[in-house]
């Protein structure tokens, strides 16, 4: 009764079951402006989707979450467009490397080797960066703030004359940061490469950049994070359905039905938070996912094939 | 001269009568499908099929309900740099069947069936199955893909689940209810009957089992592989318009925020 048959997957999924993982992804992408695929490919594959159409359909699904996301997020002012737009083009050129490189590595072979390092050094670096710095912001808001402002003031000059010398000087207002525009089309290319060779959106390493390499306010973070999410998964749903046929849409809707209203409740959730609280939630989340893969890396496995498709 | 070709007709048409009938009944053993043809629509969620048939009384009889065969890729764990466990080499199976389920009677182990000589059990489905690279070590692939379907349900092996009426009139009934997993895909499958005695099949009856897409699956399914460019953007699509709507709604009704 509560079951529905997913055509492409070629499986039938609980109703409820789905509804509610999208509801979840949905609020943490609300909450932290990740699109959630790093958790919700493994959860979707769990559920015996197979791995190639749970990449796909999800990525469909988050069309419709940072579309849901991104608007909340515009009403409260937190998308800077302009900054997004930058990240953006500099994500799409940084995939089409990514892609390049990850062909060229399963001709050679070592692709997977690559990916599951890749995999861990990022999420165990990102999260256990982000983990820590927080923490030690946390504490230090306890201390004197003239203490705070003194530290942050001795930075700043340095890294401003070095980044003012690069051309194309913008101000990007929502941001609050007068840079160059090369510099998140740089980042946004290292985070393109990155993601593609790691399968993901890349969302939960644009926001750690966005937040300590942009030095942008970790609300306008999370906004802007979406919006350039969203365009990525434009891409990737049409190519997907297009050159794989890996786009389960019953699915997808699914999905989306829980996580768009997800995302709003989500947004509103991390309205309430301070910025100290989101990062150090996110950088738990990103750890946790880390130790399950460290742990499939480390334990021998109980079958001994896998089916060809996922990481 | 009609007369004579009206002849040589009757008698060719009345000797293929005879061999077909004589195909159908080549031993006492029937099989008996509740249905030939499963439709797959939007709620599905799998289903069971009730099977029965009758064979001689001392005989014994296993179902077995076997797939379409395809070469199945996969990829073979092994250890990276001494300490991490990934997905290392490829190899392929070619001619495996996509389901493969055993149900054998009441009254013995299923040990005693499943034989490669008679054709029944994992061990008889190695035999047709080659792999790629040759070099592999066949046996253990397909006994570890052979874990990997039963977890997913298309492969099993069910003990003692065929049951045999009162004996009468030297003959026997049996029945048993096939499961039809979610996970068995559109297409052609086999149900078989093997008649059994003393370790020799005695006879072996065959009858087809479609599954096919109905309803919302078949027009998803036949708009992502006919037209999939126009699929694609239909989901972008659809996944925006969704994605305003419950924005919308929520801008309405979360005026407080």
């Amino acid at each position: 009764m509560f079951y529905m048959y997913l055509p492409i997957a070629g499986n039938s999924v609980n109703i409820l079951l789905i509804l509610g993982l999208g509801g979840f992804v949905g609020l943490l992408s609300g909450i932290f402006g990740v699109g959630g695929g790093f958790l919700m490919t493994p959860l979707l594959m769990m559920f015996g989707i197979p791995p190639t159409v749970a990449a796909a359909s999800d990525s469909n699904q988050i069309v419709g979450a940072s579309t849901s996301g991104t608007l909340a997020h515009m009403r409260h002012g937190n998308v800077d467009i302009a900054m997004g737009v930058m990240l953006l083009i500099g994500g799409i050129a940084g995939g089409t490397v990514g892609v390049q490189i990850i062909k060229l590595l399963r001709a050679i072979g070592g692709a997977d080797f690559l990916i599951a390092i890749t995999y861990v050094i990022m999420l165990g670096g990102v999260g256990g960066y982000m983990f820590w710095e927080s923490l030690q912001s946390m504490k230090k808001s306890k201390t004197t703030t003239a203490e705070a402002k003194m530290s942050a003031g001795e930075q700043k000059p340095t890294k401003k004359s070095l980044l003012q010398m690069l051309p194309l000087q913008y101000k990007f207002e929502k941001s609050g940061c007068h840079i160059s525009m090369l510099l998140p089309l740089g980042f946004g290319i290292l985070v393109g490469i990155l993601a593609a060779i790691m399968g993901v959106g890349g969302g939960f390493i644009m926001v750690p950049v966005m937040v300590y390499l942009l030095r942008m306010p970790m609300h306008v973070v999370v906004g802007t994070s979406l919006f350039q999410i969203l365009f990525t998964c434009i891409n990737v749903t049409v190519m997907q359905a297009y050159s794989n046929k890996t786009v389960d849409f019953v699915l997808a809707v699914l999905l989306l039905l829980g996580s768009t209203i997800g995302a709003q409740v989500g947004t509103s959730i991390g309205k309430k938070l301070k910025a100290d609280q989101l990062k150090i939630m996110l950088a738990s989340l990103v750890l946790l996912v880390c130790a399950k893969m460290m742990a499939g890396l480390l334990m021998t496995p109980t079958i001994m094939v896998a089916l060809k498709g996922g990481h | 001269m009609k007369r004579v070709v009206y002849g040589l007709l009757t008698v060719v048409l009345v000797s293929l009568a005879w061999f077909n009938s004589s195909m159908a009944a080549e031993g006492p053993l029937l099989l008996e499908l509740a249905k030939t043809n499963i439709k797959i629509s939007t709620f599905y969620n799998g289903t069971t099929l009730d099977v029965a048939g009758s064979l001689p009384a001392d005989e014994d009889v296993v179902v077995q309900l076997s797939g379409p065969k395809k070469d199945v890729h996969l990829k073979e764990k092994g250890k990276v740099a001494g300490f991490l466990w990934m997905n290392k080499t490829d190899v392929s199976l070619e001619n495996t069947p996509a389901v493969y389920m055993v149900y054998t009677p009441t009254g013995s182990t299923a040990d005693k069936f499943l034989n490669p000589d008679l054709g029944v059990g994992y061990q008889a489905l190695v035999k047709d199955i080659t792999s790629n690279p040759e070099s592999a070590d066949k046996t253990f692939i397909f006994g570890e893909y052979v874990k990997l379907m039963e977890k997913s349900g298309v492969y099993a092996i069910n003990e003692g689940t065929v049951k045999y009426g009162e004996p009468n009139d030297g003959m026997k009934s049996f029945i048993i209810t096939l499961t039809i997993p979610s996970k068995m895909s559109a297409g052609t499958y086999k149900v078989a009957a093997l008649a059994m005695k003393d370790g020799v099949v005695t006879s072996r009856v065959t009858e087809d089992l479609t599954l096919e897409l109905s309803g919302l699956p078949a027009a998803i399914s036949s708009m992502a592989y006919g037209r999939p460019l126009l699929f694609g953007f239909m989901a972008v699509f659809i996944a925006v318009g969704a994605g305003l709507l419950v924005g919308v709604l929520f801008r309405g009704g979360g005026g407080a925020h």
